[in-house]
Order: structure tokens, then sequence, then C-alpha cells
């Protein structure tokens, strides 16, 4: 870390030389920042890292500001918490959920965005409903989501339920119902990856939110407000169960929980598929073509369709990013302020990597079709959620994806008890 | 398992200082304040400012808030009270008791107990055959692994997929369905307390063994010659003339289990949930993820505490030896 801050330094400096030297004036643009220097830290790499480098130059062409991308792949909290009480943040970062936003801006670290002389009001218009609530802490805006994805989307295989004769359901009691019918035509319906215990906390917070508890019951759980032990809780774990067991999971409950999400992913849609279905986020899509099988063919062997629970059918629950400022160096407002921009946005999307929560960024930006319909459903929902146990204190998702993993296994979860350490949890935080 | 453990060999008894200096007396004997000071110097700033500093600060830092490191607000015990109300860190409502201390209580009991049982099985019976070197050497090989190493090739073998974990695999000949060894939250101590001992029963094969081959041939010849039987021989003789090496090994193996990490952080992180949390992992989570740092250093506080004893009983024993 040391020296990997020393050398940033010495990186800065050489582009404060270079600027210095530079032919002054011309065609520089011309903020108040301009030839300033702004380290940037997350904790993507690789193809994600280009995209967002693409951003960065964007913002250096238009500002004049030069904003040095620090990529942190591993321990990536444990390194911006340290970096924090060393004295030494950087001057923006990506901040890794909710809790740790909630962390860093009760601890006094992060700038209000208000503080970077930015008008939180004014930037309302910009966005839909839900996104910018989700960078405020205490009622003060904090950070602002720059990337986001569905997470009310359900992966299946076209292909297969053609030969089936069947359509993707449309609401919980017919999803069931199809669950079997796929069994009774000798398919196994689900794949599952509940080794991350973080797809099944997703399972239980698209139920939640779209069906048993409806978003306004969803805010108050995530928040603290409602109790665990609401009978709208164990009706989510149920629903879950009758869709998550022996049956209807390709290999069992039992594989299922040593299973990681990328293997989950390939039940459905490797070359030797086991399972027709798949349950993830909008960034399956990207990983499945990708990585799992680049023979897939969109709308012929990979498609998604909205999650069937829908009687609170206009809520969508959605996974994201949010970047803060922790100092107030020249620079650092025009990048927060870049970041809410169409431009930053489009740049972005169209690389095909991100969702781009910006309400001005346009349809066609996005270089595919899952991307696109992606983006219409959250854009058209008069609900968003933020993904609930990314809202919870410390160490609360992952309670939460044990409670939910035992709870697949035909254990019993004693959510009184759940709820005495979450509520500990949550007076922690203050 | 952390560090290779530094074997605590009981000292040689020292040399007389007194007789040492009687014979290079130079007339009237004076204490030389002076040079001793400068000798001590050295290791005193270091033990000043690496040990005692740090132990300070954190004694007081754990009776604050502690954001980010730094005095704040005053908060009393509540960072202890808070500590102790916490059912990841102990939880004693249930039966079996769950959390990290309680972990580490699982810890001490079975992997300090089987790793001294079968580094001493190991010894007595690799003694009798002609081959000893060679299972000596098997069983010592883990330990020139370093532990993050052993942690990922165990992941590996837990691994439920049974195309690449070797255990399940194993199982699956059985037709046994997989278990998920580190994902299943009553499985997941056990797994890793195996871990911890396959990594080290060759440390205390070694110790042991060295220690079994001390014991004087005629002693055991002559229980052998008086009938004795080869189990009272072994639970009768050789236990008892080993218990020294034992109790030194078994200190070792606490103060290794108190601190232990690397295992818990690469394998599991203490997951599934907090499952496999141990207090070492617990306070490293708290300050330096979480950032609540008072917290974090209550917990440290709670490691010192609980190391206190063993400390006080390595000393006495090496102070009683160093006189006998």
């Amino acid at each position: 870390m040391v020296r990997s801050s020393r050398f940033l330094s010495i990186l800065a400096l050489v582009a404060l030389l270079v600027a210095a030297c530079g032919p002054s004036g011309g065609q520089a643009p011309s903020t108040a920042a301009a030839g300033s220097t702004i380290t940037v830290m997350s904790l993507w790499g690789g193809s994600e890292q280009d995209s967002f480098q693409k951003v960065l130059d964007a913002f250096k062409t238009k500002t004049g500001v030069t904003a040095t991308y620090e990529s942190i792949r591993q321990d990536y909290a444990t390194t911006l918490q340290t970096r924090i009480a060393s004295g030494k943040p950087p001057d923006i970062a990506i901040i890794p959920g909710i809790g740790f936003l909630r962390q860093f801006a009760r601890q006094g670290s992060l700038k209000k965005v208000g503080d970077l002389g930015i008008d939180a009001n004014a930037l309302k218009p910009n966005y839909p409903p839900g996104i910018l609530e989700v960078g405020q802490v205490d009622g003060n805006q904090y950070a602002i989501m720059v990337k986001f994805n569905s997470k009310s989307t359900f992966w299946y295989r076209p292909d297969k339920f053609k030969t089936m004769s069947m359509t993707p359901a449309k609401d919980w009691d017919s999803f069931t119902k199809q669950l079997a019918d796929i069994k009774a035509k000798g398919q196994t319906p689900l794949g599952l990856g509940a080794g991350d215990s973080w797809t099944l906390t997703d399972w239980f917070e698209e139920i939640y939110l779209r069906q048993t508890g409806g978003p306004d019951k969803y805010d108050q759980l995530f928040s603290g407000k409602l109790p665990w032990t609401d009978p709208t809780v164990a009706a989510t774990v149920d629903a879950m169960k009758a869709a998550l067991n022996d049956n209807n999971v390709a290999g069992g409950i039992k594989a299922a929980l040593g299973r990681n999400f990328t293997d989950g992913i390939g039940q459905a849609f490797s070359t030797n598929p086991t399972a027709v279905l798949y349950y993830e986020g909008g960034f399956v899509g990207g990983i499945a073509t990708g990585q799992t099988n680049t023979a897939l063919k969109v709308g012929d062997t990979i498609d998604w369709f909205d999650f069937p629970a829908n009687k609170f059918s206009n809520s969508v629950e959605i996974g994201g990013d949010v970047i803060a400022a922790f100092t107030t160096k020249p620079g650092v407002k025009e990048f927060m302020q870049y970041m809410t921009t169409a431009d930053a946005g489009s740049v972005w999307a169209g690389t095909g990597a991100v969702l781009s929560p910006i309400k001005a960024v346009p349809a066609s930006v996005y270089p595919n079709d899952l991307a696109k319909r992606e983006a219409a459903q959250v854009s058209g929902a008069t609900a968003v959620r933020f993904d609930g146990s990314d809202l919870l204190p410390s160490g609360g998702g992952d309670d939460m994806g044990a409670a939910l993993q035992d709870a697949i296994q035909g254990k019993t979860v004693d959510w009184a008890k759940f709820e005495t350490a979450m509520q500990a949890k949550w007076k922690a935080e203050k | 398992m952390g560090l290779a453990p530094t074997p605590a060999v009981p000292q040689e008894r020292p040399i007389r200082a007194s007789t040492k200096a009687a014979r290079r007396a130079r007339g009237p004997e004076k204490p030389n304040y002076g040079s001793a000071i400068l000798f001590l110097l050295p290791a005193g700033v270091l033990l000043i400012v690496f040990l005692l500093y740090p132990t300070l600060y954190t004694i007081l830092l754990s009776f604050n808030r502690g954001r980010n490191g730094v005095f704040g607000t005053w908060v009393g015990l509540d960072n202890y009270t808070r500590l102790f109300s916490d059912p990841d860190f102990l939880n004693l409502g249930t039966f079996p008791p769950s959390g990290a201390l309680w972990n580490n209580v699982l810890w001490i009991i079975f992997y300090t107990s089987t790793v001294i049982a079968l580094g001493l099985v190991i010894s007595v019976i690799a003694a009798r055959v002609r081959y000893e070197a060679l299972i000596k050497a098997v069983v010592f090989v883990p330990m020139a692994i370093a532990a993050t190493a052993l942690a990922v090739i165990w992941k590996f073998v837990y691994a439920p997929d049974v195309n690449i974990g070797l255990l399940n695999a194993l199982l699956s000949v059985f037709a046994i369905s997989p278990i998920s060894w580190l994902g299943d939250q009553a499985v997941v101590n056990a797994a890793l307390i195996a871990v911890g001992v396959w990594g080290s029963v060759g440390f205390a094969t070694v110790i042991l063994s060295a220690a079994v081959k001390s014991i004087p041939n005629e002693i055991i010849e002559s229980a052998r010659v008086e009938g004795a039987s080869e189990r009272a021989v072994f639970f009768r003789i050789i236990i008892p003339m080993v218990s020294l090496p034992i109790s030194v090994l078994a200190v070792t193996l606490i103060v290794n289990v108190i601190k232990l990490f690397d295992l818990i952080y690469v394998m599991t992180a203490g997951g599934p949930g907090t499952a496999s949390r141990v207090i070492a992992f617990t306070m490293y989570q708290q300050a330096f993820q979480a950032g609540q740092y008072g917290y974090g250093s209550a917990v440290a506080v709670v490691m010192l505490i609980v190391l206190i004893p063993i400390i006080v009983f390595n000393v006495r024993r090496f102070r009683t030896q160093a006189v006998t």
C-alpha cells in the first residue's frame, strides 16, 4: 500500500510537471480545475476497468482534469477503510455496499454532495425515483449511483421452452405450477448456486418485494423498522421453498449449497445443461454469453422474463454501485458532476459493461437487446428498490444468507433470534 | 497453521552469573548500570515501540468509540457489554453454544488434543519400524507448506463439486451425495479443525519423537522384563516421561489457536454466515472492515486476557526449571 501510494504520488507529480511544461491555454478545456489530478479508487479490473477508463478519458477531454484510476482487486473494503483511517483516502471511490456507505458517512469520512458545491436537488430530474435515495445517509446526499443492474430478471432457455411448448410464467402461482410441468416433461427446472448465499438473499428479496411484502414493507424490513418475525418473512421463505427444493433444483439442494453462482449459471447455459431456468440479476447475460458458453444466442438459447412474482408488479429490485468523494480537491466536484451527466452515462453504457441510471442516456447506446430491455424494465417501474441485503448493516447480509441456506435445507430458522442479532447490528452502526 | 510454531525448548540450566563474574573479578564487584542499560536499550526500545505502546493504545481504544483508530467519544465499558451480548461473538443461549469465542474453545479442545494424540501415537509406532524416517518425513511435509497454501489446497479437497473435490469424489464412489464441507454451519468447524490438525501433526511428531527417544531404554526394558504389557508401558511409562514436552507442545498449540486467523480467512472468511469466525477474525473484521476500531480493540483485549493464564503458566514453568 505504501509503495502504491508513493508510486501514485510520483505519478501525480510527473503529471503535474508535464501539465506545467505543456503549452498553456490553447485548445485545453477551460475548467477552473483543469490541470489538476484526482484519484478514483474501485475494485474493477480487466474489461470492467477498460470500460471505466473510457469514462475517465472522456472526462479528461471534457474538463482537463486527470483522473487516475486505482484498482484494488482484493479486500477492497479493508483497504479503503485502512486508507481512510491512515488519513490518505482516495479522492473519490466506489463504495462497496450501502452498509459501507453509512459507515463511511457516519464516521465523517465522506464529503456530502452539497459540500462539493453540487446542488443535490438539481440532480433529481436526472434520475428515476428511488435511485438518488440509495446514496443518502440520514437524509443527506453523500453518494451517487453510477451503474446498476436489474435483479428482477429470470433467465431461461427459449429453445427448451419451445420444445415443451411453454411460455414463461407471468405470476407466482403459475410459475410454481410450471415448475411441476417442466419436471413432468422430463426436465429439471432450476439451476441454483446457493454456495454464494447472496443468490438466496436475492431470491428472497424478489419474492418479498414483488409478491409477499411489497415495496413499503420492503423498505421497513431492510431498514430495521419491521421485525423479521413479521409473518411476511415466513411466507416468503415458504414461497422460496416451494420453488427451491430437491424436486426442482438440478442435482438437489445439498449439492446446490456447495455450488457457486457462476456454476449455477452453467447448469442452465453451459454446453451441457441440466436445467432450463436460472434466476439472478441482469449481469447473468454477460457472464453466460461471455464466459459460460460463447455459442449462446440471445432469444434462441438465452433470454429473460420478468421475475414471475407480480402481486406488486410495478416494483423492480436493482443492485448497483455508488461513488462518493473523500476530499474537496479541485477536480473532485467536476468529476462527481460529470458522473451525473448523460455524456458519462452514454460513454459507459455504450461499452456494454453497465446500465446507466441516468434518464437522459438514450436506449440506443446499449450495444445489445438484453441490456436495452433491462434498462427499460427499470425505467418503466414505479417502485425501484435497492438490493435489501446490501442495505443491512455490516455482516447482516451474510447472516441473512446463512439463515436462508438453513431454510432451504428444511431447517427451522429462529427469526426471533435473527431479529435480536440484526437489531444489535443496527444499533452498533449508529 | 500460522507461522511455524517456535518450540518452547526448555532452557539449559544457566551458568551462574556470579561464578562467572567472580572468575573475572577485577577488584570489588560493582554493578555497571550504564553498560547494562546500553545493552538493554535496543531491545527495550523495540519492545516499547512495537509491543508496549500498541498494547496500551489498544486497551485505551477499547474504551472508546475509536472510529478510524483515533480517540473520539469515550464509551466506558460499552464495547465490552456489546461484545458479550453479540451472538456472533458468544452465544450460550443455544445448545451447543456458538460464536467466535466458542469456536476458539472448540479449536483448543479438539485441535490440541488430536494433534498431541496423533503425534504421540505416530512417534511411538514409527520408532518400531525400519522406515521410520520415511513416515516422519511424510507426516512432516505439511509443516513445510505455508498456511495460506495449505488452506487453498484444502479448499479444493473440500470442494462440493465431485469433479474438483477429492473428498466428495471419494464419497460418490460409495454413492453418498456430496457434502458441502465448508458451506454447512454444522460441519464447517470440524472441517477446518481437521485441516489445522493435518498441518500440525508433523510438528508434534517431531517434538514427541525426540522426547520418546530420550527415555532411557533400560527403564522400558526392565518394565517389560517385569511383565508390563505394551499398553502399560505406553500409558504408565512413556506418557508420564514425556509429559513435559507434551505440556510445552500443548501451550504452543493453544497459543497458535488463539491467534488463529489465516486458515479461516482463506477458507471460509468466517462463513457460512458467521459460523466459523474465531476471535482473531472477529477483531480483523470489526476493526479493519467495519471501521469500528474501538469494538475491534475490545476483541483484541479479550484475546490478550485469554492468553494471559497461558503466558503465566509458561513463564512459571521456565522459572522452576531454571532453579531445579
